[in-house]
């Protein structure tokens, strides 16, 4: 019973914050604000797994979210100097669009919700050895296993490697197999920015 | 007092509400941010709120299974995937045309 009451409580509290977190998010105007906003929700995001029993995505959560992607997002906010170039305020039209495209979509899935009948087990009890079980999912060979989507889930993370390093890297070498001989046309474009722009001492667009 | 709460205790229709509703926090900044780090940020919001949905299915529909995280960590790992090209286009973008804006990257070319 006190169980019960706790779930609830810590649900609907940390509901709020994630929500309110969330909010922030879209709606900083400071992008470094909103980043931080980002990192909050996710960590509390983790909570939810715990409390869903899925302690070993709490951790997976922390480790590539928290720790991974919200740093990514910082590092570009900072190579961009998007904190600088602050954002103008949304005109109400795009306001107006955007709420009534988010209400609508809440509408439509709480009423999908509603008409639903969900086939919820309430005996079952939790896995006994949860990330065992994941690994062996993962690798299993039998229809009832995930092991090619794990392969193509990896070639997919070789590929945003090598694609993210050809796309950000600052000069391409020449003469490479399966380049396209640089982008010559953005050196140019960032080197009439470089000298319009005042504040820039040689480090950028180089 | 606690019989009370204990009788609100969240099933899967609270788990989905609450996805349903951060996901449209991410629809809205996805439809109204212009600069394109925060409409990626946006996609976040989104894509943590799809996985939890998986977990909740999870844990209300067969906890006995681990499917449903098996799916979140697929989720994860595209979300990681996803950010990080994101984020490289976006900083390319930036050294050749000077701007995040989402209004002004009309060009595919140079």
């Amino acid at each position: 019973m006190i169980a019960e009451a706790t779930y609830t409580v810590v649900f609907y509290g940390l509901s709020i914050a994630v929500i309110a977190l969330a909010v922030a998010v879209v709606s900083a105007r400071q992008l470094l604000r909103a980043a931080l906003a980002l990192m909050g929700m996710l960590a509390l995001s983790a909570g939810y797994y715990v409390m869903l029993a899925a302690e070993f995505l709490a951790g997976v959560q922390i480790l590539v979210y928290v720790g991974g992607i919200v740093v990514l997002i910082v590092f570009a906010i900072m190579l961009t100097r998007s904190s600088e170039l602050r954002e103008d305020q949304p005109g109400p039209r795009t306001k107006l669009m955007g709420a009534v495209f988010s209400i609508a979509f809440m509408l439509m899935s709480g009423a999908a919700l509603r008409a639903t009948d969900f086939a919820t087990s309430t005996h079952g009890v939790r896995p006994a050895e949860e990330i065992r079980m994941i690994g062996l999912g993962l690798l299993d060979r039998s229809g009832a296993g995930y092991l090619l989507p794990f392969e193509v889930i990896s070639l997919l993370l070789l590929v945003a490697v090598i694609g993210g390093t050809v796309i950000a890297r600052k000069t391409p070498p020449r003469n490479q197999p399966f380049t396209t001989g640089g982008d010559q046309i953005g050196e140019t474009i960032s080197e009439q920015v470089r000298q319009q722009d005042d504040d820039s001492n040689g480090e950028y667009g180089r | 007092m606690t019989e009370l709460l204990a009788g609100y205790a969240p099933g899967l229709r609270e788990w989905l509400t609450l996805s349903a509703i951060l996901y449209a926090i991410g629809l809205y900044g996805l439809l109204t941010r212009r600069n394109a780090i925060a409409i990626l940020m946006s996609v976040e919001i989104m894509l943590n709120s799809a996985a939890m949905n998986f977990v909740a299915f999870n844990r209300h529909v067969a906890p006995e299974q681990v499917d449903g995280h098996i799916m979140a960590i697929f989720v994860i790992v595209m979300a990681a995937a996803e950010v990080v090209v994101g984020m490289a286009i976006v900083v390319a973008l930036y050294r050749m045309r000077a701007t995040v804006d989402v209004n002004q990257m009309n060009m595919m070319k140079g």
